[in-house]
């Protein structure tokens, strides 16, 4: 019994170094982007991160069947896991086992900037600029999905803008205006709070729309560089522009900014506490223009609600048409399945796609294209439409798609705790800068 | 003594089971184990660190500590109330002439309910805003001063967490711990009684001793279902806020899933065998020199 023990773990243990040696391997030139050949029709896959009945996935199944009357054999699998935590593990197993499908959906983060150093993933500039619709795309929906070298892996099939909501009625009834500055927002919730209103609905539970608002005051006071610099431990939290953004968070913290227990709420009960009426402001894109501004809303605040865009402070570097305008997850193009048939699929799809998107009320990465406006719009949709025509050329980016996943994780735990006067800014700046210390170089090598 | 080719049969039908073991179960601990001693994020070339993972794990990462002591909590909370309630429940039960079966049944519901509808199900019971059941009720009761909200307070969220757990199995050990009390020999009971025992010597001296074999069996249970704890945990709080109600379980699982840190999330996986593999010898030894004296 001993000797067979011994032997079935020495096979174990073999295996094992077998498999591992087994895991590179296998790309072909991802700048080849016109592969010659004949295109065989077969089953590809998209393994993607965005809501199953959504506009972008109607759509390209749509175009898909199309494709596929001309190409009989052809069929798109779209597999779609819209919870992003879920999906990023699901995307990451698979890349450890190589068996990444044909199209895959990632932000431009740092695990995706070494599967593109890897030769796994498409050129995506050369690609669209070999499709001939590179031209098309507007310059920030495709610089939101570049990583820091500039360099392009992924296609963006969205456009949004994220404004802060608010409700004019509550604002009134508090005595204070839209704030010309974010170092106003901590003394406007205080003046809510005393009138009895929730200044601010937060969906605590997913951690980004938490994270979204430490972004704020560094793109502001040292511009879209601080975060590229902090990632890699170039910059600090110590630092003029970290200090700012740490006190700023610990003050809203203090004025009870955000709802009671808000780490628990999630996504649909902060937008139901801002559409009924209950909280002042809300901060988000203009993916939710339907439910916020159409006759879906609430009849009872619907002529209360408007939006501005994020304040500038005093000595921004950055201007007030210049906030977070991202072009959602992009889609990255396997450079080891890719082959004629891919590149004629991919041609065919994004030349119709931007019209069938903008058919549906919502901005297109593109500028070739007009949005329609819904019938039960209400007047806000088009305004909120238009400010896409005035943006500056910089453009905050969210922090969780820029940081290592380590200290990411770290950032949206302790954030929580800064804001809910937990643990102190000092306290904050130390375990943030130690963590990016520590995690920082295995991701920025 | 089986004859010889009965003996055979048996390692025959034993055998399959056994490899179905070792693959599913084995394998991937000793997988664990080999992963523990590289640096690997998945897509990189694995780098043997030796002992590094292990060093940083024991003596540099703080989440570690914190989330093992907070382990430690969390399945003394599932233990108090899944041995200590089933213990009570199935001894009044023991005592009731009618409405057992149904009594049974309602204490078995949760084990049966998915733990995604627990975890919601908790969600709202603890919350503030809307206002939960719990909430409610203690304001309805006068102690509205203790209303808070439960699962964003770094100094409630632990037990907050704890207690769906330990509440969803109490009913299944309770029917494992009655089944053993029906089984007292009657006789041994009314002997007891004539002699002039009270209730809780009858008990103590009579019942408790007499069940100790299956409420080893439960102890074990209940303490490796407790420390593998994770998913009630994970879907209610995602470890948070901060790390106030994160597991060695949940904190692994992000190592793992969320930073690709395969390596060191297999060093804590490793240490999470060893943790269940010790607390099951230190239950055994304690109930055995207890059964000893």
């Amino acid at each position: 019994m001993k000797k067979l023990l011994r032997a079935a773990t020495v096979a174990a243990v073999a295996a094992l170094a077998l498999t591992a040696c087994g895991g590179g391997g296998g790309a072909s030139d991802p700048a080849n982007v016109s592969p010659t050949g004949e295109i065989k029709p077969r089953e590809i896959s998209w393994l993607l991160s965005r809501p199953a009945d959504g506009a972008v996935i109607n759509i390209m199944k749509k175009l898909a069947d199309d494709y596929a009357k001309e190409h009989p054999g052809f069929a798109l699998n779209l597999i779609t896991t819209p919870d992003r935590p879920s999906y990023i593990q699901k995307l990451e197993t698979l890349a450890a086992a190589n068996k990444l499908p044909e199209l895959f959906d990632t932000d431009a983060t740092p695990f995706a900037q070494q599967l593109a150093k890897q030769g796994k993933m498409m050129d995506a500039d050369k690609l669209l600029k070999s499709l001939g619709l590179y031209d098309d795309y507007r310059p920030g929906a495709l610089d939101y999905q570049r990583f820091d070298d500039g360099s392009l892996y992924m296609i963006p099939f969205q456009f949004e803008l994220e404004f802060i909501w608010y409700n004019k009625a509550l604002l009134e009834k508090a005595g204070v205006s839209v704030p010309k500055s974010l170092d106003d927002i901590p003394a406007m919730c205080t003046a809510l709070r005393t009138a009895g209103i929730t200044p601010i609905a937060i969906d605590g539970q997913d951690q980004w729309p938490l994270e979204r608002y430490v972004a704020y005051q560094p793109f502001r006071a040292a511009g879209p560089d601080f975060v590229q610099k902090l990632k890699k431990g170039e910059a600090s939290f110590t630092d003029e522009a970290g200090q700012k953004t740490v006190k700023w968070m610990a003050e809203l913290g203090n004025s009870k900014c955000f709802q009671e227990g808000f780490s628990a709420q999630g996504y649909s009960d902060a937008q139901n506490l801002f559409t009924s009426g209950e909280a002042a402001m809300y901060n988000i894109g203009t993916w939710e223009l339907p439910s916020l501004a159409t006759d879906k809303l609430n009849a009872a605040t619907r002529d209360d609600i408007d939006f501005f865009t994020l304040p500038t402070t005093n000595g921004s570097v950055t201007a007030a048409n210049e906030y977070v305008s991202p072009s959602g997850i992009g889609m990255a193009v396997n450079s080891k399945t890719y082959d004629p048939l891919v590149s004629d699929f991919l041609r065919f799809a994004l030349e119709k796609y931007p019209a069938e998107y903008a058919a549906t009320g919502a901005l297109s990465p593109t500028t070739n294209v007009q949005t329609t406006i819904p019938a039960n719009a209400t007047p806000l949709y088009s305004k909120a439409l238009e400010a896409a025509n005035g943006l500056g050329d910089k453009q905050a980016m969210p922090w969780d798609t820029q940081l290592d996943p380590t200290t990411n994780g770290r950032l949206q735990q302790e954030l929580v705790l800064l804001v809910q006067g937990n643990i102190t800014p000092e306290q904050f700046t130390k375990t943030m800068d130690d963590a990016i210390k520590q995690n920082a170089p295995k991701f920025f090598k | 003594m089986l004859p010889n080719r009965s003996r055979t049969s048996v390692l025959v039908f034993l055998l399959p089971p056994l490899l179905l073991y070792c693959a599913a179960v084995l394998f991937p601990i000793l997988q664990s184990l080999f992963l523990s001693f590289f640096s690997w994020n998945g897509i990189s070339d694995m780098e043997f660190v030796g002992l590094a993972n292990y060093v940083r794990m024991l003596t540099a990462d703080d989440i570690f500590w914190r989330s093992f002591f907070n382990a430690l909590i969390y399945l003394a909370i599932c233990l108090v109330l899944q041995l200590g309630g089933a213990l009570v429940v199935a001894s009044l039960l023991t005592s009731l002439r009618r409405g057992r079966e149904l009594i049974k049944t309602l204490y078995l519901l949760p084990a049966v309910i998915s733990t995604v509808a627990i975890a919601f199900l908790f969600v709202r019971i603890y919350s503030i805003d809307p206002v939960g059941l719990l909430n409610q009720l203690l304001h309805w009761v006068g102690l509205g001063s203790f209303e808070r909200a439960w699962l964003s307070d770094v100094n409630t969220v632990l037990a907050a967490v704890s207690a769906p757990e330990g509440w969803r199995f109490t009913g299944l050990y309770m029917l494992i711990i009655y089944a053993a009390l029906i089984a007292v020999p009657k006789e041994l009971e009314e002997a007891a009684v004539l002699d002039g025992a009270s209730k809780w010597t009858l008990f103590t001296k009579i019942r408790f001793p007499y069940i100790r074999p299956v409420w080893i069996t439960t102890t074990i249970m209940a303490t490796t279902y407790g420390l593998r704890g994770f998913d009630i945990p994970y879907l209610m709080t995602n470890g948070g806020p901060g790390q106030s109600s994160e597991l060695l379980t949940t904190y692994m699982y992000k190592t793992a899933f969320t930073s690709t840190d395969f390596g060191y999330a297999s060093t804590i996986s490793v240490f999470i065998v060893i943790e269940c593999l010790v607390a099951v010898g230190l239950i055994l030894f304690m109930l055995k020199r207890k059964a000893d004296s």
